[in-house]
């Protein structure tokens, strides 16, 4: 599945057997995104959430 | 057995952790919890019989544990046993008090303090935050100007847990590797050492470590096992040391992460975890 990064433009290519919640990162700008919702092939991006001090094991 | 995977990143563990469900035959679903509502505490079906609690922001996932319990459920791991583990003083505490050997802690509540733990220790030490993972902000100290100047930085910080405390702990002096057991209940499901890359004294593999499997011998596995009895049991990575002294285990994480574990073992880590959350549950 196809898209773009909102930041740099960039194409942006989602994995086919990707999964609501998966992170995807742009290969130019390394923006991650989080796959909001996958449906009849489209995929709708949301940015993804930044680390926090408190993520981790 | 209905399981829920509750995850707010996705990542290859949760997927695993999934997929491995689903091949042995639990009707399993993974649920991202970041929109998710809770009145409390009100019975909440949807998430079945169990849930494995995967969550890596830790005060998200102890929020949504205690939501959760309060619903009735029963979650893997337990509220209790995460609040002792994503605290390194309460980890330090339950590790002494069951006797398992851990390097020598001290807390300090004000920059003064942190002054005279430090000369009480001796340098060098590491400086550690209460809370955190992944080797962040994990400081060697190896004289008293760099500890001025980390407590001057300390105390700007905004974090009001960070701020004015101090954990301090023994250096441990060691190989340039430590040991990462992946526990299941009473069972070592991996155990690895995490060799740490050049240039970097810190094991972990979000730093960069690798993974290299070996058989723990009989007092490690002893060792490995009363630390995780020691936190309240569950599913665990207990992280370890090796100096001459002795084995020392200096952290047990709560929500474990596997994948550089997998990269140098043949067993299935996931399949053995979630072996692990079907025979818990039956009991």
């Amino acid at each position: 599945m196809n898209t773009s990064c909102k930041e740099c433009g960039a194409a942006l290519t989602v994995p086919n057997d990707a999964i609501a919640g998966e992170i995807v990162s742009c290969k130019d700008c390394s923006t991650e995104y989080e796959v909001a919702e996958i449906s009849n092939g489209n995929v709708l991006l949301k940015p993804a959430e930044q680390v926090g001090e408190d993520w981790g094991e | 057995m209905k399981l829920t995977i509750t995850f707010d990143r996705l990542r290859w563990e949760e997927k695993a952790l999934s997929d491995a469900a689903k091949a042995a035959g639990l009707d399993a679903s993974l649920i991202d919890v970041k929109g998710l509502v809770f009145e409390v505490p009100k019975a909440r079906p949807e998430f079945g019989d169990v849930v494995l609690q995967r969550c890596i922001s830790h005060y998200r996932s102890s929020l949504l544990t205690q939501a959760l319990e309060g619903s009735g459920l029963r979650v893997i791991n337990s509220s209790a046993v995460a609040e002792t583990c994503s605290n390194k003083l309460a980890t330090s505490i339950a590790l002494s008090n069951a006797g398992v050997p851990t390097p020598r802690t001290m807390l300090a509540l004000s920059p003064e303090g942190a002054e005279e733990a430090a000369e009480e220790l001796g340098y060098p030490f590491v400086l550690k935050p209460f809370t955190g993972s992944w080797g962040r902000m994990v400081t060697v100290v190896r004289d008293r100007a760099t500890m001025q100047s980390l407590i001057e930085f300390k105390e700007e910080l905004a974090n009001p847990q960070e701020q004015h405390m101090y954990y301090l702990q023994e250096y441990i002096k060691r190989p340039p590797r430590d040991i990462r057991a992946i526990v299941a209940g009473d069972s070592i499901i991996a155990c690895v050492h995490r060799i740490a890359p050049p240039g970097e004294w810190r094991t972990n593999v979000a730093r960069g470590a690798v993974s290299k499997a070996f058989k723990p011998d009989k007092e490690l596995k002893e060792i490995i096992l009363s630390a995780a009895e020691a936190v309240g049991g569950g599913i665990l990575g207990v992280d370890a040391m090796e100096p001459e002294s002795g084995y020392i285990v200096h952290e047990v994480n709560n929500t474990v992460e596997f994948k550089g574990a997998q990269s140098a073992v043949d067993t299935d880590i996931p399949a053995q975890l979630i072996k692990y959350v079907a025979q818990s549950s039956r009991r």
